[in-house]
């Protein structure tokens, strides 16, 4: 029997959280293996929309969902009150439920729960209201508009449909939000609230409205005149800004004891996680307040920074943003930086915003179990500033990584890191 | 009676449209709970028949169990309108 103290210490340090199940709906693929086979391809998913708004704006590319038929995952009477954010969440918490061959017992679902993080949850039904209260004055929209929209719908879903009756929490911190979500809810397991948790994010808001509102702050991408495929350049020198996309990811995490006793093929530990906040710029990245999320993550982890063999970066493609990251990086890494593949994947993607973490999170996963890194696409011309080994244009295969980590930081500030190792 | 029919066959063509219902369960006495309709199901359906036949439903409660209570309620809606009207 452990002594008092002993079993103290061993609560502070908390349990063991594997990761065992993956599920992806993305603008480069509606699997993880789709997902992760165009990364190493460097395909892009961005393109210029084909919507009735399109011409209105100035900014015309996005990275859609293409061909997502709501009808072959839902009935038409589910999809009365499940808005598209909550139809890319539930198919993703889908597949990841079926990828870790979870079946729970009645006991169980009572212990395993929820957290997603959502930007603008279900904006487009809202957006809807809007054009029928201002634009064609009606007194009234549809019923279900709340619940269609309210961020905690997808969330909400999820445990209605698995019975998961544990935490089911919506976290809202702009482009961290979904990193944010993983990372809560491996606290969920790591300090006994809860054995298992789906977690993740998702974001359907390619509208108008947002569409809008995100090119009048500027920071969306110039359409590349050649090709819209690599209009997102993260760390070269001609990038000009984000590219909005949509889509969910969904990982299944479980107490490590569990996954162990049911014979769960296991991913990757999730062995830390970080958060900071700048508490400087409601907009401009904050190299110091970065660097402490990853000292975070790598303090929560037990591990060096030499530890660590890919950095999935933030990268943006803002020309603030990629150059704060780089310091960041330079910061906790100093003179190893340089040797660490560091790549965007948003190259490819697109800024899929509050599901964005979770997805870059699992290209992260991916790459440790592939022993492959993917590129950073459309970085022909290097800045002076950004001076990472970025993976330029092409992916690598057959590198030897026990250690990966996934860096998102956000609007306001809310910066978040995620680091999985392999399970031993 | 002539109105009670077509009230009737509007709703039929409504559920197989809105919910993918087949006509051969939507027998007039068929209870909405049995189709498959919960409560919000209901008001979202109830709000596009407002749409279909420019009418207002009530705003207090109305106690409605079959598709022959949603028929009946329209019906009383539409002689009420018309009555209105003259």
């Amino acid at each position: 029997m452990p002594g008092k103290k002993a079993r103290r210490n061993s609560l502070c340090m908390g349990r063991r959280v594997v990761i065992t199940g993956l599920g992806v709906v993305s603008p480069i693929g509606k699997t993880p293996g789709d997902f992760f086979s165009n990364l190493m391809a460097g395909h892009s998913g961005i393109k210029r929309l084909q919507t009735d708004f399109i011409e209105k704006l100035s900014i015309r590319i996005g990275a859609p969902v293409d061909n997502f038929n709501p009808g072959d995952y839902f009935s038409k009477m589910q999809l009365t009150s499940i808005e598209r954010f909550s139809q890319f969440a539930l198919v993703a918490a889908e597949q990841a439920i079926q990828d870790a061959q979870l079946a729970l017992s009645e006991t169980e679902q009572l212990r395993a729960g929820i957290c997603m993080g959502s930007c603008m949850g279900g904006a487009g039904t809202i957006e809807e209201g809007y054009v029928e209260l201002f634009r064609h004055d009606s007194s009234r929209i549809k019923p279900l508009t709340v619940l269609l929209n309210m961020n905690n719908a997808a969330a909400s879903h999820m445990s209605i449909k698995h019975h998961l009756q544990g935490p089911n929490i919506t976290y809202a911190t702009a482009c961290s939000s979904s990193a944010i979500a993983v990372g809560e809810a491996y606290r969920q397991i790591k300090h006994g609230y809860a054995d298992t948790m789906l977690a993740g994010g998702s974001e359907a808001m390619l509208i108008y409205g947002a569409m809008k509102a995100w090119e009048s702050l500027h920071t969306l991408a110039q359409e590349d005149t050649n090709d819209a495929g690599a209009s997102c350049k993260p760390f070269a020198k001609n990038r000009s800004g984000l590219v909005l996309g949509e889509g969910a990811a969904v990982l299944v995490l479980e107490d490590a004891e569990r996954a162990i006793k049911r014979g769960a093929r296991i991913y990757a530990e999730l062995a830390g996680y970080g958060c900071s906040s700048d508490a400087s710029h409601i907009t401009k990245p904050n190299a110091t307040g970065q660097a402490r999320a990853i000292r975070n993550a790598l303090h929560d982890a037990g591990l060096q920074p030499q530890d660590i063999g890919y950095i999935n970066a933030h990268g943006t493609a803002t020309l603030a943003g990629d150059i704060e990251e780089t310091k960041a990086i330079k910061q906790v890494f100093g003179a190893q930086a340089a040797s660490i593949p560091v790549s965007s994947t948003k190259s490819m993607h697109g800024h899929l915003m509050g599901a964005t973490g979770a997805v870059e999170f699992i290209a992260a996963v991916l790459a440790l179990q592939h022993s492959a890194i993917p590129p950073t696409i459309n970085l022909h011309e290097p800045d002076p500033e950004c001076d990472l080994d970025y993976v330029p244009n092409q992916g690598r295969t057959g590198v030897k990584l026990n250690a990966v980590m996934s860096n998102s930081f956000a609007f306001g500030g809310s910066n978040a890191v995620l680091v999985a190792k392999r399970f031993s | 009676m002539q109105a009670i029919m077509s009230s009737l066959q509007t709703i039929q063509n409504m559920m197989i449209q809105q919910f993918d219902l087949k006509l051969e369960d939507l027998a007039p006495d068929a209870t909405l709970e049995s189709l498959g309709l919960d409560s919000l199901s209901v008001i979202e359906f109830m709000f596009n028949l407002e749409d279909e036949l420019k009418i207002k439903l009530p705003e207090e409660r109305v106690e409605i169990k079959t598709i022959m209570d949603v028929a009946n309620l329209v019906d009383k809606i539409v002689a009420g309108q018309k009555g209105t009207a003259q």
